[in-house]
């Protein structure tokens, strides 16, 4: 069940969900009180003609297609898209979206730190993905991240446990993570 | 998925009350009840505070059942009724009064046996639980202890799957400093 790609590897977090996994148990009587008050609530009613209706209307089908009604539909189909294909229309590439990206370079003052990291929603906050190097003597460490136009929540993680906002940017909002982390907004030309 | 298993028993169980059969809920309170009660007292951390949650929790998706609208989906859309009824009692809680947190973890004094070790350990886990952020606190339960994939917590908060790996891996973070606070990591 679990993604292993996120701290459950760790020995200390896998004994604290170990712990926590023990079974709660409710008061013997819990289950008696709960259906006391169900019992005190209007019963639903069985569905009705027109509520039927409703239902087989929402409900998701499929359906059996004749090989020839098949084959006419795939003809239309097969038309729309070679009509749609002469049209001229904006491409996408992956040339034209890489072109597109930004060379950014985040820049961290950490001149004790043996290792600092990246993580922002460009890398799904995995730990491990952007390692920063050091570039200069007092501690300058570095990392240049191609990114497309957007705005990014990041912060780094120094030592590979004390996060760090960018001293340099502006604060991430607090509703989204309650503590501290920045924000890069990178330019699209819009 | 993490929450619900034996969900062809919960999809007969669901079309029963709704046709009428109200006796027919008590098999989904049984089972669904200890799952959703460890979920609650994890994050609230109060027994009576939990039991309220759940119950509350019950009795609204029984109230709201035509519009679960997948029956085999029962356990997931229950949960999702609790994960609320657990963020508004605990907001409710924190305008009432300040939450008791305890200075210490309860027994850094000498305990030798082996089960007065386990206690021990349990109650730092509780103390520094309940200091985490809520939302951290939220995530890493969803996440560690009902083992849910970051698609199903996003199903179930809302929030998105990105912010949801940040508040685990913070949540994570949090937990191993507090505890080293007691010198047991």
């Amino acid at each position: 069940m679990f993604e292993h790609d996120d701290d459950i590897s760790n020995d200390v977090t896998a004994r604290i969900a170990a712990s926590l996994k023990s079974p709660v148990r409710l008061d013997p009587a819990f289950d008696a009180r709960v259906m006391a008050r169900v019992a005190a609530l209007p019963a639903h009613r069985p569905a009705g003609p027109l509520d039927r209706t409703w239902s087989w209307l929402r409900r998701p089908r499929s359906f059996a297609v004749s090989p020839l009604a098949g084959l006419a539909a795939a003809a239309g189909v097969a038309a729309i898209v070679f009509f749609a294909a002469r049209a001229p229309a904006p491409r996408t590439s992956e040339a034209a979206v890489a072109l597109d990206r930004t060379p950014v370079e985040f820049l961290l003052v950490a001149p004790r730190a043996s290792s600092v990291m990246l993580v922002g929603d460009f890398n799904d906050w995995t730990r491990s993905a952007t390692p920063l190097r050091t570039i200069a003597a007092g501690g300058l460490w570095s990392v240049t991240v191609p990114l497309a136009p957007g705005r990014y929540r990041y912060a780094f993680v120094v030592d590979g446990k004390r996060w760090e906002p960018d001293p340099s940017a502006p604060p991430a909002p607090d509703d989204e993570f309650g503590s501290p982390a920045s924000v890069v907004t990178v330019g699209g030309g819009l | 998925m993490g929450i619900g298993d034996g969900m062809s028993e919960d999809a007969d169980l669901v079309r029963r009350v709704l046709a009428g059969d109200a006796a027919a809920y008590g098999g989904l309170v049984a089972h669904y009840r200890d799952r959703l009660a460890r979920y609650a007292m994890r994050m609230l951390g109060d027994r009576g505070d939990a039991e309220e949650a759940v119950q509350d929790a019950f009795l609204r998706a029984y109230r709201s059942l035509p519009r679960c609208d997948d029956p085999h989906r029962f356990g997931p859309w229950l949960f999702g009724i609790l994960v609320n009824r657990c963020r508004t009692a605990y907001a409710r809680r924190a305008r009432r009064e300040r939450v008791v947190v305890h200075d210490e973890p309860a027994s850094l004094a000498a305990a030798v046996s082996p089960a007065a070790e386990r206690l021990e350990w349990e109650a730092e886990i509780a103390w520094a639980l309940e200091r985490l952020d809520p939302l951290y606190r939220e995530a890493f339960l969803l996440r560690h202890v009902e083992d849910l994939t970051y698609d199903e917590m996003a199903a179930l908060t809302g929030a998105g799957v990105s912010a949801l790996k940040m508040r685990v891996m913070r949540a994570c973070d949090r937990l191993r400093a507090l505890l080293e606070e007691t010198d047991r990591v």
